[in-house]
């Protein structure tokens, strides 16, 4: 059972106030609140130890270096993974991008991705079909907007790599990533997930899914902006090149040569975000005392009831299916001829509910819909169901306008 | 077309507020795309207009929603509304500088830059004299008005001022200190006629016609002095002869003077040459012919003789 009062404590925003009200944040896909402890422990670094980690052997360096190997142990432990299958990157962006350009592929190759991807992985794939002439082939969702595992079946027999996001930011729903990564594997195909929207809300163990690579970002899951995680299993690991090197990722050079350090320290060159990696140790911490059944029971309390109110009003279209188990946190929702930008604005001019509105950096699904825009609700444990109401209340106000 | 008017509004509002400055930046952004004939996509119009009908929700469904429906129309509206108002702002700025108030030469209407109308007060001719024409700032005029016989200076200059008032009359008393500043800067042709709008200094101009006819030049000392001296001291006539000693004029020369009856002859004369000019209330200036009513600021009667009205 969560606490609010202690909850309210440690998320100050919270009881924050603009113009007299309290600010409802319904905005957590694309970005999360912070705990107390993930602003403190990384205040701690920059007041206390601010030097590099693994360079210098002076005390505060040895510091540093502790705690960011902590915090590689408990995100590490936190998916189920070994220390050193832990990559830390920017964000989720960067560690596909990391892959994409590590990952040996050559003209032909076939790579396989969902209709529902972020711009992050699906850019860098349409890149490298110019640039590399590999192929990209989408997998369409059915009517329902669910993973087609028959059109699949088909087509991973001739993918290299497999790169879906697992739980979608457009619609809250989740690929059977169990299922899709056995049939990989069984075709020899690579499997990569992007899991921004999984990890904060579910309990993840790659050991147990099989997956061979995974990304997330920590802004997502109360920990800072600009750190993010890339997995992989260490023997694939130690088999991709580099993709960016300098600074910590070599053993020695010489004027004409190099010889590169072993995994994670190839992959992440230069100086690290190290008061982003603490917090993100701090974050992952809160979230496992917070503990995944509450937060799902949580999210699915609001979205249950956010959803039965919302699909009360006809014009109301819901994307993804209408049944709030199937969509985490996320309630994605447009009316027909209707600027959906506005409707999120008026909200938060009229009591200061944020959601977010646009196409949600998915603009090929949307184009190809042929959909302008919507507004999404995106929910984490910190959100109540007072909150819920006060969205309710607002929104049925400005669509009678609208 | 809302982010034309959100660019003047937030530009007036930038100048106190740095909110207010990022959204005239914002609206600007907005309009140079519009003026550059690409679509205005940063999201200021549907911010401003959410923003708009929020606040208006929170009174009223009904005009929210009417707002909401006709934000365009409104936008538009709003457009010509503040075109139109800027226009009457800036015509009206030009006016005050030009002439003195907001809404024109001699234009008695409320002006927000001089509320209390101080630069059209006038005190008005009561005697009924000039009631043949009526009483408009574009009747007053020098057509076939012989001046020749009032006091004059500065005969060779292309300018001419006329001044006509009264010494008693204080708004005269506040137009003739600028008058005579800029007759002395500018050496313009100058020619003063006094006009009794209250009746009790009539005597007073025939006492002007006469030092002015005896002693000349000299008859601009005594000017200065009627309309600079405490007023109450004027209405006695009895203190005309302590003035005339005061200047050195010869007392019983000047009271033979008024007491001819060509001099009263001849002050009727001038009095209905002033009559022909329609006005109807004192200080009236004329500058090269442009009537002025009322004390006007020292700028506006400078910038007639000005070759580019500010210099």
């Amino acid at each position: 059972m969560l606490d609010y009062e202690k909850i309210k404590v440690d998320f100050p925003l919270l009881t924050k106030q603009i113009n007299n009200k309290n600010i409802i944040y319904f905005d957590s896909a694309c970005m999360s609140l912070k705990p107390r402890q993930v602003v403190e422990a990384m205040n701690e670094y920059y007041l206390e130890f601010p030097a590099c980690a693994g360079r210098s052997s002076h005390k505060l360096g040895n510091i540093v270096t502790k705690k960011i190997r902590e915090s590689r142990q408990i995100v590490a432990k936190f998916i189920n993974a070994n220390e050193n299958e832990i990559i830390f990157t920017r964000n989720t962006t960067e560690a596909i991008n990391l892959l994409a350009n590590s990952l040996y592929l050559e003209k032909g190759d076939l790579v396989l991705t969902t209709d529902k991807e972020h711009n992050s992985n699906l850019v860098l794939w349409q890149i490298l079909v110019k640039n590399k002439g590999i192929r990209h082939n989408i997998i369409r969702s059915d009517d329902d907007g669910n993973f087609d595992f028959e059109k699949y079946k088909e087509l991973v027999k001739d993918a290299k790599l497999v790169s879906m996001v697992h739980t979608s930011n457009l619609d809250g729903t989740t690929i059977p990533a169990k299922e899709i990564i056995k049939l990989a594997h069984e075709n020899n195909a690579l499997v990569f997930l992007d899991m921004a929207q999984t990890i904060p809300h579910k309990k993840i163990d790659v050991k147990d899914l099989d997956v061979d690579f995974v990304a997330f970002s920590g802004h997502k899951m109360l920990g800072p902006t600009g750190t993010g995680v890339f997995y992989g299993k260490y023997d694939l690991l130690k088999k991709l090149k580099p993709f960016l090197v300098g600074g910590d990722t070599v053993e020695y050079s010489t004027y004409v040569d190099h010889k590169m350090l072993e995994v994670p320290e190839k992959f992440e060159a230069g100086l690290q975000d190290y008061a982003g990696i603490i917090g993100l140790g701090q974050a992952v911490k809160y979230i496992e005392i917070m503990g995944f059944n509450n937060i799902c029971e949580q999210e699915l309390k609001l979205n249950q009831y956010i959803t039965q109110e919302i699909l009360k009003n006809p014009r109301i279209k819901i994307i993804g299916p209408n049944d709030p188990n199937m969509r985490s946190g996320i309630i994605n929702f447009y009316i027909d001829k209707v600027d959906m930008h506005q409707v999120a604005l008026m909200l938060d001019e009229m009591s200061n509910i944020m959601i977010r509105s646009g196409q949600h950096c998915v603009h090929s699904w949307y184009n190809d819909k042929k959909i302008k825009n919507s507004a999404r609700i995106s929910l984490y444990f910190y959100n109540t169901i007072k909150e819920a109401e006060e969205l309710i209340k607002n929104l049925n106000k400005i669509i009678q306008i609208l | 077309m809302i982010c034309i008017i959100a660019l003047v509004v937030f530009s007036i509002m930038g100048i106190f507020s740095l909110t207010y400055r990022n959204l005239a930046k914002e609206a600007f952004d907005c309009v140079f795309r519009r003026i550059t004939f690409r679509p205005c996509n940063t999201g200021f119009n549907e911010k401003i207009k959410s923003q708009l009908v929020a606040k208006l929700l929170n009174k009223s469904v009904f005009a929210a929603r009417i707002f909401n429906k006709y934000f365009e129309v409104f936008s538009w509206a709003f457009l010509i509304l503040m075109v139109w108002s800027t226009f009457y702002t800036v015509r009206g700025g030009y006016n005050y500088y030009l002439y003195g108030s907001c809404n024109g030469l001699n234009q008695v209407g409320f002006c927000a830059l001089d509320p209390g109308g101080n630069n059209n007060k006038v005190t008005e001719i009561s005697n009924g004299q000039c009631g043949l024409v009526e009483k408009k700032e574009e009747n007053v005029t020098l057509d076939n008005v012989d001046l020749s016989s009032f006091p004059t200076k500065n005969v060779n200059s292309k300018d001419t001022i006329v001044l006509i008032g009264c010494y008693e009359c204080d708004y005269t008393r506040k137009a003739y200190l600028d008058i005579q500043k800029l007759v002395k800067e500018k050496k313009t042709n100058y020619i003063f006629a006094h006009y009794p709008a209250k009746e009790d200094t009539n005597y007073l101009s025939e006492v002007g016609y006469c030092v002015y006819k005896e002693y000349g030049e000299r008859f601009w000392e005594f000017n200065d002095y009627l309309f600079t001296v405490d007023k109450t001291e004027i209405y006695q006539s009895s203190y005309v002869n302590t003035i005339l000693n005061k200047y050195n004029f010869d007392v019983e020369k000047i009271n033979n003077c008024i007491n001819n009856p060509l001099t009263k002859e001849a002050v009727n004369n001038q009095l209905n040459q002033l009559i022909k000019t329609h006005l109807y209330g004192t200080p009236t200036v004329f500058i090269n012919g442009k009537a002025f009513v009322g004390p006007k600021p020292y700028r506006v009667y400078k910038s007639i003789l000005n070759k580019f009205i500010i210099f």
